[in-house]
């Protein structure tokens, strides 16, 4: 099975890299067996550490597919990177040597001594870790245990059925979603109100921005205060004022908002400041028409200085989305400690009930790996779609 | 601090026109002065709470208790937080300096040098920022245990130390220089190192200051990491030292909690307000030219 | 610039050690699961005076914010070789004790000696139901130390008020709720719990529910999770009408921190009763007088048509760390035996609601008339010693128990805040619970 999975990678590959070399002018046919080389290691990239135990005749067919899927996008990502190395070489780029700025220094070992404790860094604690997350994500492991089990697939392919799991799936969509959309508005409007050429606009900005220096663990402590069912400062305001008691932490339906305004809260200076920053790229007279009220003023912002804010705003939305899917953990250790009913369990926050309060490494490992293809594919996908509308430059 | 008060005292001076009973463009500081309001809120409350009793505090008395002497006992006797705060200290200012010290290295191989497969090391750096540490938690606490750093401040400290975010920073920052300078200094006989000390450093304030007031809030917010690595208080940094005045029974004192909350938020905003103008210039700068 | 990079480093290096140096007395590090100046206080004052006793050593006891923190933090420190000299140990952490081999048992420790640093043993003196539970395995495995049961407190203000005696079942409390939240000043709710999965243990040991197979894991090792069958169904049936009446405040489920909501919502008279540890009976009884109501204790409500059984001895124990220096070992057991001596744990009852665990302890506190002033202090202890000892009442040993007590909290949630019936959410509670045992054995089980 597994070589006829590679076989047909192979052919795929081939036929892919003898289109993309024929574009760059080079050879289709000395294309197609790079293609064809490529495509197989590239599939048995993944495969040849887990022994192709998704095909194991025991195995079900929801793991066989999952090991195919494996073997398809290994086998993408090593052609792709073949295919723009290749275009690369052909168009004569100096790919694998420096630019062309001038006044660079000689010598070819300072420049690795320069960066040699980088590279160690990065290297011994983000791509060493990575592997061994890796590896673990194969095991039964529990932290203490005198053995581990190898499992092949399981821990990915169980996520599927995995209740608890999927809900954190959901709920980190609903958090992350909430925190980008409100504290990108709220930020932009209040940025703008502050470039105006108005009296105290430093005194403001610095009223506005200093939650940035807040940590997410102190905002789920301050905001456990503002919210506790009991003497909760929001409620007791709530209530005098409309009537209202919402049980922020005690209802499902409530939580995830107690998390996304206390995150909001924390975010929102942060997000004034980068806003204010790109304001500065905008002609003054140009916000200064259109902040006044009026209709006109309104669509003039959102034709002439909103374009002119998208780099701004891309780098903010990616930056928000990385706040809302990890830096939230310290607000929800402290806040609701992931409940009730999992309600503001986040994939993050899974990831610690299952590997760290439960002692679950292996499973814990997946999920940190599923949640690492995420990022990587949210962030690919942010500069796919929003890369090109941005405009640049001003 | 005082430079702020006075500031705002010579603007309310001015605000006031005689000529009309708004200011100018009177809706701009409404707007901001409501936002102003409910973003310092939680944390005005915050420090009154932490003058109160949970009493005052049940019974919503908006004025400043008489607990904060009993409160204070509290947090440093049985909080230990001078302890945490000191080991918060050590932490984040190691990280902060040895961050920028390695992003400037890192800044001048990539700006000031040709060389084979920089191009490599460039995508080895550039994937990293999407490696975010929490993700890999299990398996980087499993990996500083076998180096014997478990419960150090190196396991705090050292993994933290490589900053992709600084690196392109300082990248881009030199990139925008005028090859002139490096050109004048070679011409001098200056070697890369004393290149970046005496011409590149000077000019970078900005950026320097910006990547300071980053990297401190950051390494002072860590929390996943010390909660798994650190066991035992001894070492404990301050935001999870917070814990221990969370106890799950006999509910929460808020009083003491809210005191150590607010102590563990002064050195980040301390650093955060002082270089605020390096902050937004270190930024600015990096992205206008 | 490499110079001064070097410093750093050499500085970090430096740093990194320091903690480790500079100590020329004998550390002995307690870990318990208590934050609050009552009981870390009181701890770290035993301490004080132990060291007092004995220059040579430095017992340091630190507190942790809850038991479920406290577990996690033991598998992480005994991960990097840095587990302190005593950990405190919840009760449904005995199988993952007996299993990870961190510990040693207090009788090889104390290989028949009659006392460690002058301190004396007599381990006959701890009460039978206090002794037989933290034996293990024929040898007296932990130190009791807080050892607590489930029971009832009632704000008599409202009571009496509504005219009703206090609930001894679960038809009872419904009846009470009714004619408490018909009062014109009424409470908010009726009664509220802590929803951690010990009060759902607590409820089925009542009907004489089975946790797990092989007779609560005490015969053999178990491999099947029961989650009491019918006794399960019943009592998440009960709750879930309470709820749906309007009269069971659900307080939340933060974690293993849902404790603290309860108290608050107690003392603030938001509740008219609440199911609590007896640990908090001084903390309950002093909220009363405070706040002008009277506090009285009573035994756990129980399921009228199964009848009361008994119930579970909770709380924690205090584990010996395997493998330290003979000194260090010394030290520990000199200081357990030291805060659990007659005088001490007189004491410790005093100040909590922990029951007085040592025979000599009750004798001291009879004899000064604190029952009898206190009678809110002694109805954990009369409660466990009516118990009638069956394998239900004597509490479940199974691997991955605390993962499955928040499977079982879980639930409890699922119940009260989504539509879902018991018997589903229950037996979906089992299968969950069983993969986690499945898996535990599978890598524990020889």
């Amino acid at each position: 099975m597994q070589f006829l999975v590679i076989g047909m990678i192979a052919v795929v590959g081939a036929a892919y890299l003898a289109r993309r070399f024929s574009q760059s002018g080079l050879k289709p046919a000395f294309g197609a067996v790079v293609g064809a080389v490529v495509g197989m290691i590239g599939s048995a990239a993944l495969m040849i550490p887990l022994d192709w135990c998704t095909f194991d005749p025991d195995r079900t067919a929801t793991d066989m597919g999952f090991g195919i899927l494996l073997m398809a996008a290994t086998a993408a990502l090593a052609l792709g990177a073949t295919g723009w190395i290749a275009g690369n070489l052909a168009a004569r780029r100096t790919v694998f040597s420096g630019g062309t700025q001038p006044g660079t220094f000689k010598g070819w070992l300072t420049p690795w001594i320069l960066l040699a404790p980088t590279i160690g860094v990065l290297a011994l604690f983000l791509y060493y870790p990575s592997l061994d997350t890796f590896r673990l994500s194969t095991l039964l492991a529990l932290l203490g245990a005198p053995r581990t089990r190898f499992i092949c697939v399981d821990n990915f392919t169980r996520l599927a059925t995995d209740t608890v799991y999927l809900n954190s799936v959901a709920t980190t969509i609903l958090i992350s979603i909430a925190i980008v959309v409100i504290s990108l508005v709220l930020s932009l409007f209040i940025a703008s109100m502050v470039y105006l050429p108005i009296k105290g606009a430093s005194v403001y900005r610095t009223l506005l921005i200093w939650p940035y220096a807040i940590s997410p663990a102190v905002a789920g402590v301050i905001f456990l205060l503002l919210f506790n069912p009991t003497g909760g400062i929001i409620n007791y305001a709530l209530n005098n004022l409309f009537g209202l008691r919402i049980p922020w932490l005690n209802d499902p339906a409530w939580a995830p908002w107690a998390v996304i305004i206390a995150s909001v809260w924390k975010s929102l200076g942060y997000n004034i400041l980068f806003y204010l920053a790109g304001l500065q790229n905008v002609p003054k007279d140009l916000i200064e028409a259109a902040a006044i009220d009026g209709a006109n003023a309104l669509q003039r912002f959102r034709q002439v200085v909103l374009p002119m804010l998208s780099p701004i705003t891309f780098f903010l939305v990616i930056t928000n989305m990385t706040y809302a899917f990890f830096e939230t953990f310290g607000t929800i250790d402290y806040l609701t400690g992931g409940g009730p009913l999992n309600s503001t369990t986040t994939m993050m926050y899974n990831i610690f009930l299952v590997g760290i309060r439960n002692n679950d490494l292996g499973k814990a490992a997946a999920q940190s790996i599923v949640l690492f293809v995420l990022v990587i594919g949210f962030t690919v996908l942010q500069f796919r779609t929003a890369g090109q509308r941005v405009t640049y430059g001003a | 601090m005082a430079s702020i008060a006075q500031e705002s005292a010579l603007e309310r001076v001015k605000v006031n026109p005689a000529a009309s009973l708004l200011p100018k463009r009177w809706y701009a500081h409404l707007t901001l002065w409501i936002a102003c309001f409910l973003i310092g809120f939680p944390l005005f409350y915050s420090i009154l709470v932490s003058t109160q009793t949970n009493s005052d505090v049940f019974a919503y008395r908006f004025e400043p208790g008489t607990a904060f002497a009993n409160n204070w006992n509290t947090v440093m006797v049985f909080g230990n937080l001078g302890n945490f705060m000191l080991n918060s200290v050590i932490v984040s200012v190691a990280v902060t300096v040895g961050k920028v010290v390695l992003s400037l290295l890192a800044g001048l191989a990539f700006v000031y040098f040709r060389f084979p497969g920089k191009w490599l090391v460039f995508g080895f750096v550039l994937v990293t920022l999407m490696m975010p540490t929490e993700i890999l938690i299990i398996a980087l606490f499993r990996f500083v245990n076998q180096l014997g750093w478990g419960n150090t401040y190196l396991a705090l400290i050292v993994p933290f130390i490589a900053s992709a975010t600084g690196a392109f920073l300082f990248r881009q920052h030199f990139a925008n220089i005028p090859a002139e300078l490096s050109e004048a200094a070679q011409l001098d006989g200056a070697t890369p190192i004393q290149f970046l000390i005496r011409v590149l450093i000077p000019i970078s304030w900005n950026t320097i200051g910006a990547l300071t007031v980053i990297q401190f809030v950051y390494a002072w917010n860590m929390y996943l990491w010390p909660a798994l690595i650190i066991q035992g208080q001894a070492s404990q940094v301050v935001q999870v030292g917070l814990r221990t005045l969370m106890g799950a029974d006999q509910g929460i004192s808020f009083g003491p909690l809210m005191l150590a909350a607010v102590v563990a938020s002064l050195p980040p905003l301390v650093v955060f307000l002082l270089l605020q103008k390096q902050f937004m210039s270190g930024f600015a700068l990096s992205r206008d030219k | 610039m490499r110079k001064s990079l070097l410093l750093v480093v050499a500085l970090s290096l430096l740093l990194g050690v320091m903690p480790a140096a500079a100590q020329t007395k004998i550390d002995v590090p307690v870990w318990i699961a208590f934050t609050d100046a009552i009981r870390l206080g009181w701890a770290q004052d035993r301490a004080a005076e132990f060291n007092a006793m004995h220059p040579e050593y430095n017992v340091t006891v630190q507190g942790y914010a809850n038991y479920e923190e406290l577990f996690a933090a033991t598998a992480l420190a005994a991960e990097q070789g840095s587990l302190p000299a005593v950990v405190q140990y919840f009760e449904v952490a005995t199988q993952n004790a007996r299993d990870s081999g961190y510990f040693k048992s207090i009788a090889d420790a104390l290989a028949g000696r009659t006392e460690v640093l002058g301190h004396e043993v007599n381990l006959d003196d701890f009460i039978a139901p206090v002794s037989a539970y933290y034996t293990l395995d024929g040898k007296f495995t932990s130190m009791p130390w807080n050892t607590s049961s489930a029971i009832w407190f009632s704000n008599m203000n409202y009571l009496n008020a509504a005219g009703v005696e206090i609930p001894s079942t679960w038809a009872e409390v419904e009846a009470a709720c009714e004619a408490i939240m018909a009062l014109e000043n009424a409470p908010e709710y009726c009664f509220t719990f802590p929803n951690h999965g010990w009060f759902f243990e607590q409820w089925i040991a009542q009907q004489n529910g089975v946790y797990a197979n092989n007779d609560n894991g005490r015969s053999a090792r178990a491999t099947e999770v029961l989650l009491g069958g019918e006794a399960g169904v019943a009592l998440l049936n009960w709750l879930d009408d309470m709820a749906a009446k309007g009269y069971l405040y659900y307080s939340g489920a933060q974690g293993g921190a849902s404790w603290g909501t309860v108290d608050q919502a107690f003392q603030s008279q938001q509740v008219a009763m609440a199911a609590y540890s007896s640990s908090d009976t001084a903390v309950y009884t002093q909220t009363g007088i405070d706040n002008g109501f009277e506090v009285v204790a009573s035994f756990l409500p129980y399921n009228q048509e199964t009848g009361w059984t008994g119930n579970l001895i909770g709380g924690a124990s205090l584990w010996l760390v395997d493998g330290l220096a003979p000194e260090v070992e010394d030290g520990a057991l000199g200081y357990l035996l030291y805060i659990t001596n007659a005088e001490n744990a007189a004491s410790w009852h005093q100040v909590t609601g922990y029951i007085a665990i040592r025979q000599s302890a009750i004798d001291l506190l009879t004899e000064q008339g604190w029952y009898d002033e206190n009678p809110n202090f002694r109805v954990a202890s009369d409660q466990l010693s009516q118990s009638t000892v069956t394998v239900a009442t004597s509490g479940a040993i199974l691997g991955g128990f605390p993962s499955i007590r928040n499977v079982v909290t879980q639930a409890v949630d699922t119940v009260l805040l989504t539509d879902q019936p018991a018997e589903a959410v229950l037996a979906n509670a089992i299968a969950s619970a069983n993969a986690i045992l499945t898996e535990y054995n599978l890598l524990y089980a020889e």
